[in-house]
C-alpha cells in the first residue's frame, strides 16, 4: 500500500515537476488598435492569451514583431508601432522598455547587449541623439537599458544575427516602391564590439525581407523579390565563409522563405509562396533546407519538398499560415494560422516527427515564438549547433515529458507513436 | 511583419476601410454609426397643395418648392428620407454627414476629430455604393469611389435626400440608376437680394467665417458662398478599463479649409461652380507610447475643382435635359517628417480630372405611362507620383431605359441599365479588361388613401475602382465586380392636417452583397493584394416616425427613426465567421429628435443611440461599447431694423461627455461646444 502511494506520489510529482514545453508566443494584433498580444503556452495547452497583461497590469503596444532570450533572466520584444523595446523576465514581468529605437525590427544578442534593427532614421544614444539616411542598427546595454552605439546599415535593415562576435544585417530597401531609392541587395556584416562596419556581402537579390533563421554559422535569408519581375528567392549564407572574405559564401535557392525557422538538427523548414502582380498567380513551396550540402553543392542538392510528417497537409489546410517554428529545446513543431483575422489565429503543435498534437486558439495574427528552457537555464541554444540526437526520453501527445507510462495510453518514443501493453 | 509594407498604405488604407468590414486585417478598419430619421411628410394627390401652401407659410418658400414637392409627392415609390429648409437647420450640423446621421440605415464612418474623413454606408452596403448626387449629378472619385462628405457645407444645400436604390423621377441620367443608394442635394435656388455672414467659435481652437450672397431677378436666381475654417482639433480623451487609464488629446487632427461656390438658375437652367482647398492632419490609434516623441504625422492637401450645368425644357410630352460637368481633383499625402520614424518617407500626388456628359429624354405617351432614356459618358484621368505607375485613362459609359406607371393608385417603375467600363494605360500590368454589363431594377407600388405600399429589387455593381486596379503593389487588374442585390417591402402612412402632420414608414429589406473588393494579405508573401473576396447577407428593418404639431407662434416636431440591422458573413462555410455579425455592424441604432420653436426662437435636442458592435472575434473583449450622443441646439434670431436679423446659435454636442469609437483606438470627442453669431440682411 505504501509503496503504491510513493509511486504514485512519485508519479505525479514527475508530472508536474519540470514543464517540458515552455512557449512564448507574439500575437501582432490588428494595426493600430494596441492589441498586440503575448500568449504563453505550457505543455499543451495555452495558459494565457494576455500574458503581458496578467503579469503587468498593462498592454503590450502595438505590433510586437520579434522577440527572443537574452539571458537567465531577461526576454527582449521588439514592438514596432509602438516604437518600444520591451524588457521582462522569463516570468513575464516587465523589466524595462525603451523607445530610443523608433520603428525597430528584429532582435539579436549576445547575452549582454541586444542588437536591434530599424527602419528609422534617427536613435536616442548615450552620445545624444543620432541621425542615419538609411537604417541602421542599435546596441543595447542590457544593464543599463541604453543605447551605448548606433550604426547606419541599408535601407530598412530586417533580419539581424549574432556569429562569433559579428553582426549579420539582412538589408530590404523594402520601402523602394514607395521611397525614392531601389531596394537593396546586401546582407551587412558588423564588429558587435565596435559596431563598425566590416563588409557588405552583394547577395544579387533585392529586398533581404522578413524572418531570418540562424543555424550555426549559416542563415536562412528570405527575398520576397518585388512582385513584379523580380521573383521570390531563398538565400542560404554561411557566415564563416563571409567573414573570411569568400565570395562563395551563399547560395541562391529558387523558393520562398517567407517563413523559416531552424530544425533540431540544424536544417531549416521554409514555407511561402511566389508571386507576381502581373499575373496574380501564386506558386507555393514547403521545404526543409540541409545547408551544409547546399553550401557543398552550391545550390545542388541539399532542398527537400517535403516536412516531417502531416505538416504539410496540415499547413495547407490553414487559411493564412503565419510563423513556423520548432522548439531548440525540445524539438517541438509549431506553426501558426492567422485566419481571417477578425477571429483568433491558432496554433499547430507537432512532435518532432510531424505528428499533429493539438491546435489552439490564440490572438489575432499571431507570428513570433520563444521557447524558454525547461529547466529553467537558458543556453544561448539559438547561437549554437544543435547536435542530432536520438530522443531517448516518452513523451505524451501533448509534448509532456513523462517518467512513468501507463498502460493502455499513447506516447511518442523515438518520434514513433506507441501503445503501453505490458 | 505585413504590417509594414501596409504602414504607408495609409491613404490607401482609408479607401477600402468599410469594403473589408468582414475580412479586417491588420490596417483595416471600418467605421459605423447611428442613425435616425426624420423624413419629411409625402404629400399624395389632394393633400399635396394643402401641405405644400402650409409649408409656403411657414417657410416663406416660392413655388419652386412647391413644385419640387409635386415632383416627388407624385411618385412616393421610392424609398426616400429627406431633410429639408427649417428642419434642416434646427439640426445639429454641419456638414452633409451630420445631416445624414438622421436618417434610418445609415452608418457614418468617421475618424474623429474635424479633419477626419466621413463617408455614409447605407444599409450595409459599402461606402462606394452610395452615389452622392448635386442637382442630378454624381459626385465621383475615380481613384478610390468614395465621396467625403465633409467637403459639401450645408448652407448651400435646400434639401438633403436618401433614397434606398434610386431616386425615381421622370427624366433621369444614367448615372442616377447606377448606385445601390442614393443621396440626394439640392442646391438652395434663392428666392430674394440678400446678404449674411457668420462667425463661429467652436471648441478645440475652432474658428470659422463665412459670408453668402445672394440674388433673384427676372427669373434669375443666384448665389456666392464664402466659407472658412481653421481647427485644432486637439480634442481630450481617455481610455479607462482595468489594465489602462490613458489621458491624452488629440494630436494631428488639425483641419484648414477654404471653400467658395456659387450658382445660377434660370428656368430650366440650373449651374454650379465650386471650389475645395484644406489641408489636414491625418491623425492615427492611440497605441501604447513611452512619450509623445513620435506621432506618425501624415498630411493631406485637397484641392477640389467642379463646374457642372444642366438644362432641361419640355415639348409637349417629350422632356429633355443635358447635363454635363467638369471634374479637377489634387491630393497631395505626405509622411516625410521628422516626428514620424514608422513609415517610408511618402510624398505623393494625385491628379484626376473628369469630363461628363448626360443626355436624358423622357416621353409621357399616356397620361399613367412615363418612359426614360438616357446615355452618359465619362471620362477619367488618373496621374501620380508613386512608383511602378502610369496615367490611367478610363471611359465610363451607361445607358438606361426606365418606365413608369401610375394608374389608379398602381405605380411601377422597371429600369435596365447598361454599363461599359474601359480603361487604357501603359503601365506594365496592363489594363482591365473591358467591362460589360446589364443590370435591372423594378418596384411596385399601391397606393390606396394615405397608405402606401411598397415592394422593390435592384441589382448592381460597383465598378472596381483605378485604386483597386492599378495602384502600386496591392493593385489587381483582374478584379471582377463588386454586386450587391436588394430586396425591400415597405409601407407608409401620413397624415395632415392645418395644426396636426404626422407619418410613418416601415421598411425590411434583404441585402446580398457578392464578390466584395477587398484588400487582403497574400498567403505566404509579405505582401497585400486588391481581392475579390466575401459574401454578405443583411437582413434589417428601417422605421421612421415623425410627428409635427403647430400653433400659433409655436412649433412642436417630434422625429423618430429605428434601424434593425443583422448582416452577416456567409463566405465560407468552414469558418467560425460563418453566419456571425460582420465587425462593425450594430443589430440596433436608432434616434429620437425633439424641436421646440417659438417665433424666432428655437431649441432642438436630439439622441442617437448605436448597440455595441464587434470589432474582432477574437476575444469577446473586442467589443466597441454602445453610445448615445445627445445634442443640443438653441437658436434666437432678432431683427434690426426692417430688414435685418442679428441671430445667435449655441449647440453643445454629446452633452453627457460619452466617450465613444466608431473605431477602436479613434476616439472621438467628447462634450464640445459651438457658437455661431450670424447677421443677414
Amino acid at each position: 500500500m505504501k509503496q503504491t502511494i510513493f509511486t504514485l506520489l512519485l508519479a505525479t510529482m514527475a508530472h508536474v515537476a519540470v514543464a517540458q514545453e515552455k512557449l512564448i508566443l507574439l500575437n501582432e494584433g490588428n494595426w493600430q488598435s494596441d492589441n498586440g498580444r503575448v500568449s504563453y503556452f505550457e505543455n499543451g495547452h495555452v495558459v494565457s492569451n494576455q500574458w503581458f497583461r496578467d503579469n503587468n497590469g498593462y498592454k503590450l503596444g502595438d505590433t510586437p514583431n520579434d522577440i527572443i532570450q537574452v539571458n537567465d533572466t531577461l526576454i527582449a520584444i521588439a514592438i514596432n508601432w509602438s516604437n518600444i523595446v520591451q524588457f521582462i523576465t522569463p516570468e513575464g514581468k516587465a523589466v524595462a522598455a525603451t523607445e530610443d529605437v523608433p520603428n525597430n525590427r528584429k532582435l539579436a544578442s549576445d547575452g549582454r547587449y541586444v542588437y536591434i534593427s530599424s527602419y528609422g532614421h534617427e536613435c536616442g544614444t548615450v552620445d545624444g541623439m543620432k541621425y542615419f539616411t538609411k537604417g541602421y542598427v542599435a546596441k543595447i546595454d542590457v544593464n543599463t537599458f541604453k543605447v551605448v552605439a548606433a550604426t547606419e546599415v541599408g535601407y530598412e535593415p530586417e533580419g539581424i544575427a549574432y556569429y562569433k562576435g559579428y553582426l549579420f544585417v539582412a538589408n530590404t530597401g523594402g520601402y523602394a516602391f514607395q521611397e525614392d531609392h531601389e531596394y537593396e541587395t546586401t546582407v551587412s556584416i558588423l564588429d558587435a564590439e565596435t559596431m563598425q562596419l566590416v563588409r557588405n556581402v552583394d547577395t544579387h537579390q533585392i529586398n533581404l525581407y522578413g524572418k531570418m533563421s540562424q543555424s550555426g554559422k549559416y542563415l536562412c535569408i528570405n527575398s520576397p523579390g518585388d512582385y513584379y519581375d523580380i521573383q521570390a528567392a531563398t538565400i542560404v549564407f554561411d557566415c564563416e565563409k563571409a567573414l573570411q572574405g569568400d565570395e562563395d559564401c551563399f547560395v541562391t535557392l529558387p523558393y520562398a522563405a517567407t517563413y523559416n525557422c531552424t530544425t533540431m538538427d540544424g536544417n531549416f523548414f521554409a514555407i511561402g509562396s511566389r508571386y507576381s502582380y502581373y499575373t496574380g498567380e501564386y506558386t507555393f513551396n514547403y521545404i526543409t533546407i540541409d545547408p551544409e550540402e547546399v553550401m557543398v553543392s552550391m545550390g545542388g542538392p541539399g532542398v527537400k519538398e517535403t516536412l516531417p510528417g502531416t505538416m504539410l497537409e496540415d499547413i495547407k489546410k490553414m487559411t493564412m499560415p503565419y510563423g513556423i517554428y520548432v522548439n531548440p529545446y525540445t524539438g517541438y513543431i509549431y506553426a501558426t494560422d492567422a485566419g481571417e483575422f477578425v477571429s483568433g489565429g491558432a496554433l499547430y503543435q507537432w512532435s518532432p516527427e510531424g505528428i499533429l498534437l493539438g491546435k489552439h486558439g490564440v490572438y489575432i495574427n499571431p507570428a513570433h515564438f520563444l521557447a524558454l528552457p525547461p529547466d529553467g537555464n537558458f543556453t544561448g541554444i539559438e547561437e549554437t549547433v544543435p547536435a542530432k540526437q536520438d530522443d531517448a526520453y516518452i513523451y505524451d501527445l501533448t509534448g509532456r515529458r513523462v517518467t512513468y507510462p501507463q498502460r493502455g495510453h499513447i506516447y511518442i518514443r523515438y518520434g514513433k507513436k506507441y501503445i503501453i501493453n505490458h | 511583419m505585413y504590417n509594414m509594407r501596409l504602414r504607408d498604405y495609409r491613404r490607401y488604407k482609408r479607401q477600402y476601410i468599410i469594403a473589408v468590414t468582414s475580412l479586417s486585417w491588420k490596417t483595416i478598419i471600418c467605421g459605423v454609426l447611428a442613425c435616425m430619421c426624420i423624413v419629411r411628410v409625402y404629400a399624395h394627390d389632394a393633400d399635396t397643395i394643402a401641405l405644400a401652401a402650409r409649408m409656403d407659410s411657414v417657410s416663406g418658400k416660392p413655388a419652386e418648392t412647391m413644385r419640387t414637392l409635386h415632383v416627388h409627392a407624385s411618385r412616393p415609390l421610392a424609398t426616400r428620407q429627406a431633410l429639408s429648409g427649417k428642419e434642416l437647420q434646427a439640426l445639429s450640423t454641419t456638414n452633409i454627414a451630420d445631416a445624414l446621421k438622421y436618417f434610418a440605415g445609415v452608418q457614418i464612418k468617421d475618424y474623429g476629430g474635424l479633419g477626419g474623413l466621413k463617408t455614409v454606408n447605407v444599409r450595409s452596403l459599402g461606402a462606394q455604393h452610395v452615389g452622392i448626387y448635386i442637382d442630378g449629378i454624381r459626385v465621383t472619385n475615380a481613384q478610390n469611389g468614395t465621396v467625403d462628405l465633409g467637403k459639401f457645407s450645408l448652407t448651400t444645400m435646400e434639401t438633403v435626400e436618401l433614397y434606398n436604390a434610386n431616386k425615381l423621377d421622370n427624366c433621369q441620367s444614367a448615372s442616377e440608376y447606377a448606385s445601390g443608394a442614393t443621396v440626394y442635394l439640392r442646391t438652395r435656388r434663392p428666392t430674394n437680394d440678400s446678404l449674411s455672414a457668420q462667425l463661429r467659435f467652436a471648441s478645440f481652437g475652432t474658428y470659422m467665417a463665412k459670408a453668402n450672397i445672394q440674388f433673384a431677378r427676372k427669373g434669375w436666381r443666384g448665389f456666392v458662398d464664402v466659407e472658412g475654417l481653421t481647427s485644432k482639433g486637439d480634442y481630450p480623451f481617455r481610455y479607462k478599463s482595468e489594465f489602462e487609464d490613458t489621458i491624452g488629446r488629440r494630436a494631428n487632427s488639425d483641419i484648414k479649409y477654404a471653400r467658395i461656390e456659387g450658382a445660377l438658375f434660370k428656368g430650366g437652367l440650373s449651374s454650379h461652380i465650386y471650389y475645395y482647398y484644406s489641408e489636414r492632419g491625418c491623425p492615427g490609434g492611440i497605441v501604447r507610447r513611452l512619450s509623445d516623441k513620435y506621432t506618425n504625422v501624415g498630411r493631406e492637401w485637397d484641392s477640389d475643382f467642379f463646374a457642372q450645368m444642366s438644362y432641361s425644357w419640355q415639348t409637349g410630352s417629350h422632356m429633355f435635359k443635358v447635363n454635363t460637368k467638369y471634374t479637377h481633383e489634387y491630393l497631395r499625402y505626405c509622411t516625410d517628417y521628422p516626428e514620424n520614424q514608422n513609415t517610408a518617407r511618402v510624398n505623393n500626388h494625385y491628379l484626376q480630372d473628369d469630363i461628363y456628359a448626360a443626355a436624358c429624354y423622357n416621353w409621357v405617351p399616356l397620361r399613367w405611362l412615363s418612359l426614360n432614356a438616357s446615355c452618359d459618358i465619362r471620362y477619367s484621368k488618373l496621374r501620380a507620383d508613386l512608383r511602378h505607375f502610369d496615367n490611367v485613362h478610363r471611359l465610363d459609359q451607361k445607358q438606361v431605359l426606365a418606365l413608369q406607371i401610375n394608374h389608379r393608385g398602381l405605380q411601377a417603375a422597371a429600369s435596365v441599365l447598361h454599363q461599359h467600363y474601359k480603361d487604357y494605360t501603359r503601365m506594365h500590368t496592363g489594363a482591365a479588361d473591358p467591362l460589360d454589363k446589364f443590370t435591372p431594377a423594378i418596384t411596385l407600388g399601391y397606393t390606396y388613401r394615405r397608405l402606401s405600399l411598397r415592394a422593390w429589387y435592384k441589382h448592381i455593381f460597383r465598378a472596381p475602382t483605378l485604386n483597386d486596379l492599378y495602384y502600386t503593389q496591392a493593385g489587381n487588374r483582374n478584379l471582377k465586380p463588386e454586386y450587391t442585390k436588394q430586396w425591400n417591402i415597405g409601407a407608409e402612412w401620413h397624415h395632415a392636417s392645418p395644426h396636426w402632420n404626422a407619418s410613418i414608414q416601415a421598411d425590411a429589406y434583404i441585402n446580398k452583397i457578392e464578390n466584395r473588393i477587398v484588400c487582403l494579405p497574400l498567403k505566404g508573401t509579405y505582401t497585400w493584394s486588391m481581392m475579390n473576396y466575401g459574401y454578405t447577407y443583411c437582413r434589417g428593418l428601417n422605421a421612421t416616425g415623425n410627428v409635427r404639431y403647430n400653433l400659433h407662434d409655436w412649433n412642436f416636431s417630434l422625429l423618430t427613426s429605428l434601424t434593425w440591422q443583422r448582416d452577416v458573413d456567409r463566405t465560407n462555410r468552414e469558418s467560425d465567421l460563418y453566419d456571425k455579425p460582420i465587425c462593425y455592424s450594430p443589430a440596433i441604432s436608432c434616434g429620437i429628435t425633439g424641436v421646440v420653436a417659438w417665433q424666432r426662437l428655437s431649441l432642438t435636442v436630439s439622441n442617437l443611440y448605436v448597440s455595441e458592435r464587434m470589432w474582432s472575434y477574437a476575444d469577446p473583449e473586442d467589443v466597441l461599447k454602445p453610445y448615445s450622443n445627445v445634442d443640443v441646439k438653441l437658436q434666437y434670431q432678432h431683427p434690426v431694423g426692417k430688414k435685418a436679423y442679428l441671430g445667435a446659435c449655441l449647440e453643445i454636442n454629446d452633452l453627457l461627455d460619452e466617450q465613444y469609437e466608431h473605431i477602436p483606438r479613434y476616439p472621438m470627442p467628447g462634450r464640445n461646444y459651438k457658437l455661431t453669431l450670424s447677421f443677414s440682411l
